[in-house]
C-alpha cells in the first residue's frame, strides 16, 4: 500500500513520544516482504510460569538465545520477571505490527504481555532486545472496570491501537468482550458492544475484507480450575466461531461448528490481505476447520480430523487436542500440535479446502518418545505452542498448555518444567526433521522448574502480522 | 472492632505455619503479612489457583466461590483469596489441593 491511499494515517502519531526518526512504520510491506527482508531470528520471547505450583516466585518473560552462533545458544538469557505472583503469563502482543507499515514513528517495540488469571496487562520495552524491562502495568481493577477480565489474545490494528480478547467479565463469567488500548498503553475502553458475544477466545482481522473471526472456549469460572468433562456434557464450552463486521464491531454471523469443532480455539488467517481462508482448530474434536467466504456469508467445513487413539494407561481413546496452528508466511503450509498425542503436522494448504498431510514429527505427549533426543533431558508435555521463523524453514514449540490444565493430563510437566523444542523445515519438499542439536531446558532455572507457553520473535512472526 | 484469629496453614509436604488473621482478612491476605506467599491467580474467586481444604474451623467466602462447584464445597475446598476467618482454623494449603479439584477425565 503507498502512502498515498493510507486511510487509517492520523494526526495524533506526528506528537507520539518515540526516539528515532525513522520514515518507515513497523513490519514488512507483503508477506513476500518479511521473508525476504527478515533475518534469521536470534531471540526468542517466551512466556514462563510459575503460577499454580509451589515455587513462590511470579511469572517471568523468557529471552531465550536461538542463535546457533553464540556462546548462549538455546539458553534462557534474561527473565523479565512479573510484579506480582499469580499472573499466569499465556499470549502476548506486539504494539505495532505490518498492519501500521504505513505509520510513520511507530516501531515495534512494546511488548503487551497479559495475566490470563490476574486481568493484569504489562508492558514491556524490548529496546534493549536481551534485557527488556516493564515499563507500564494496568491493574485488574482498570480492567475490571469495563466488566471484562481474563485477557487472552493482544493484536494491533491499525493507528497502534491494541485490542485484547477477554474471555469474561469481571466476575469470571459470561459474557466476555474486547479490551482497547491506545497507542500510549490507556486503556479506552470496550472495543465491542456489550452482549454482542457470549464466549471468546481467540481472533483475527482481515481488513481488506472488513472481517473479524472470534472463537470461544469457555466461561472463565469453568475453565480456569481445570477441564470438567461435565462442563462439556453441560453446554458451558464452546463451539461456535463468531463473525464480525471489522468497522462496526458487531457480529454479523455466528457458526455452529457443532459436536466436531468442540472448543474452537486459535484462529489463523492466510496472511495474503487478499486471501478469504482462515483456520480454526477444534481442541476438544481435534478437528481442524476451513473458514471461507461463501457468497455474502462465511463458512466452515471440517477438513482435517485426528483420530482418537487407544493407550494401555488410558480408560478412553485419546483425542489428538489440537491446541495451537499456524500458517507459513508463504501461505503454503499449515502447521498444528496434537499436544495430547505428541506430534507435530505438517499440511500442504495450496488447496485450502483440502489440506494433504505432508509430514509428522513426534516428540513427548503420551505417544512420542519420552526422550527424542538422545543423551537430554525427558520430555512429558506434547508439542503446544509453535512458532515458525518467517522464512519457514525453523518451526520451534513449547511443551505447556495451561497451569491447570497441565496438571490433569501432563503432571510432570509443573515439576519437571517444559522443554523448547525445534524441527527444521524444508518448504520445498515438504519435510520436518528434529533439530537434535536443539532443547531449551525450563527446568533448569534458578527459582525451580517452570512452564513455558507462547513464543515470539522480535522481528514479528507468523501469529503476530496481518496486512491491510 | 475485627475479631483476631489464629490460621494454622500445612502443606502436603510437611510445612507448617501459624498466621494471624483478622475476621476481615483474607487468608491470602493474612498470610502474605505473616511472610508467607500463597498460591493465588485471579484474587477474586474465579479461578480457582488459591484452593485450600478446611481440615477444622470456619471460614466465611466474603464473595460467592465461582470457581468451586458444590461438590467442592460439600468437600471441605475453600477459595483461600476470599475467605475471611470466623474462628481458629487448620488449613491445609499448596498447589496440590487445587489439582484435586479435577482428574484427567478419560483415563
Amino acid at each position: 500500500m503507498s502512502d498515498a491511499d493510507t486511510p487509517h494515517e492520523s494526526a495524533e502519531h506526528s506528537h507520539h513520544d518515540h526516539d528515532h526518526h525513522d520514515h518507515h512504520g513497523p513490519g514488512y510491506s507483503t508477506p513476500q516482504a518479511a521473508i525476504e527482508e527478515s533475518e534469521p531470528e536470534e531471540l526468542a520471547y517466551v512466556m514462563s510460569l510459575y503460577v499454580g505450583t509451589d515455587v513462590e516466585a511470579p511469572d517471568f518473560v523468557s529471552v531465550v538465545d536461538v542463535n546457533p552462533d553464540s556462546d548462549t545458544y538455546c539458553e534462557i538469557v534474561d527473565r523479565v520477571e512479573m510484579p506480582n505472583h499469580g499472573d499466569e503469563l499465556h499470549h502476548f502482543g506486539w504494539n505495532a505490527c505490518s498492519s501500521s507499515c504505513h505509520v510513520e514513528g511507530l516501531q515495534r517495540r512494546y511488548l503487551l504481555v497479559p495475566g490470563v488469571r490476574s486481568s493484569r496487562l504489562h508492558v514491556i520495552d524490548t529496546k534493549d532486545r536481551r534485557n527488556p524491562e516493564i515499563v507500564k502495568v494496568i491493574e485488574p481493577e482498570e480492567v475490571f472496570e469495563h466488566d471484562l477480565s481474563t485477557p487472552h489474545t493482544v493484536h494491533c490494528v491499525p493507528e497502534g491501537k491494541i485490542i485484547v480478547s477477554m474471555l469474561g467479565n469481571a466476575d469470571g463469567d459470561l459474557p466476555g468482550g474486547f479490551l482497547e488500548l491506545d497507542h500510549d498503553f490507556n486503556v479506552v475502553g470496550r472495543w465491542d458492544p456489550p452482549g454482542e458475544i457470549g464466549m471468546n477466545y481467540d481472533y483475527w482481522y482481515q481488513p481488506r475484507h472488513n472481517v473479524m473471526v472470534s472463537s470461544e472456549w469457555a466461561a472463565p469460572k469453568t475453565f480456569l480450575p481445570g477441564f470438567d468433562l461435565e462442563d462439556v456434557e453441560q453446554g458451558k464450552y464452546g463451539r461456535h466461531l463468531n463473525i464480525w463486521n471489522w468497522e462496526t464491531h458487531e457480529v454479523t454471523q455466528t457458526i455452529d461448528l457443532g459436536e466436531e469443532g468442540m472448543i474452537p480455539l486459535e484462529v489463523r488467517f492466510l496472511h495474503s490481505p487478499e486471501a478469504k481462508h482462515a483456520y480454526v482448530g477444534a481442541a476438544l474434536s481435534s478437528n481442524v476447520f476451513h473458514i471461507h467466504e461463501d457468497g455474502d456469508e462465511w463458512a466452515a467445513e471440517k477438513v482435517i480430523d485426528v483420530e482418537a487413539r487407544e493407550h494401555d494407561d488410558w480408560e478412553m481413546p485419546v483425542p489428538g487436542l489440537v491446541t495451537d496452528l499456524l500458517v507459513s508466511m508463504d501461505d503454503r503450509y499449515l502447521f498444528f500440535s496434537n499436544w495430547l498425542h505428541g506430534d507435530v503436522r505438517m499440511y500442504d494448504i495450496s488447496d485450502p479446502a483440502n489440506p494433504r498431510l505432508a509430514d509428522q514429527v513426534w516428540a513427548g505427549g503420551h505417544f512420542g518418545p519420552r526422550t527424542p533426543i538422545d543423551g537430554k533431558r525427558e520430555v512429558f508435555g506434547g508439542p503446544q505452542m509453535i512458532q515458525l521463523s518467517l522464512d519457514g524453514t525453523r518451526l520451534y514449540w513449547t511443551t505447556s498448555l495451561f497451569s491447570s490444565w497441565d496438571n490433569q493430563f501432563y503432571p510432570d510437566e509443573g515439576e519437571q518444567g517444559s522443554v523448547m523444542l525445534k524441527a527444521d523445515v524444508n518448504p520445498r519438499k515438504g519435510t520436518m526433521t528434529l533439530d537434535e542439536s536443539f532443547m531449551v531446558d525450563f527446568g533448569d532455572l534458578p527459582n525451580g522448574p517452570a512452564r513455558g507457553h507462547e513464543i515470539r520473535w522480535p522481528d514479528g512472526d507468523c501469529t503476530s502480522d496481518v496486512w491491510l | 472492632m475485627s475479631e483476631r484469629y489464629e490460621l494454622t496453614l500445612e502443606w502436603d509436604v510437611g510445612r507448617v505455619e501459624t498466621v494471624r488473621a483478622k475476621s476481615d482478612q483474607t487468608v491470602v491476605v493474612a498470610a502474605l503479612d505473616g511472610g508467607v506467599q500463597l498460591p493465588v491467580g485471579c484474587l477474586t474467586g474465579a479461578c480457582a489457583t488459591c484452593t485450600g481444604e478446611l481440615l477444622s474451623g470456619e471460614l466465611h467466602h466474603r464473595r460467592p466461590p465461582r470457581s468451586l462447584k458444590p461438590r467442592h464445597v460439600d468437600a471441605g475446598y475453600v477459595l483461600l483469596c476470599i475467605a475471611e476467618p470466623r474462628s481458629d482454623c487448620r488449613i491445609r494449603v499448596g498447589s496440590k489441593v487445587q489439582s484435586e479439584l479435577v482428574e484427567n477425565p478419560w483415563k
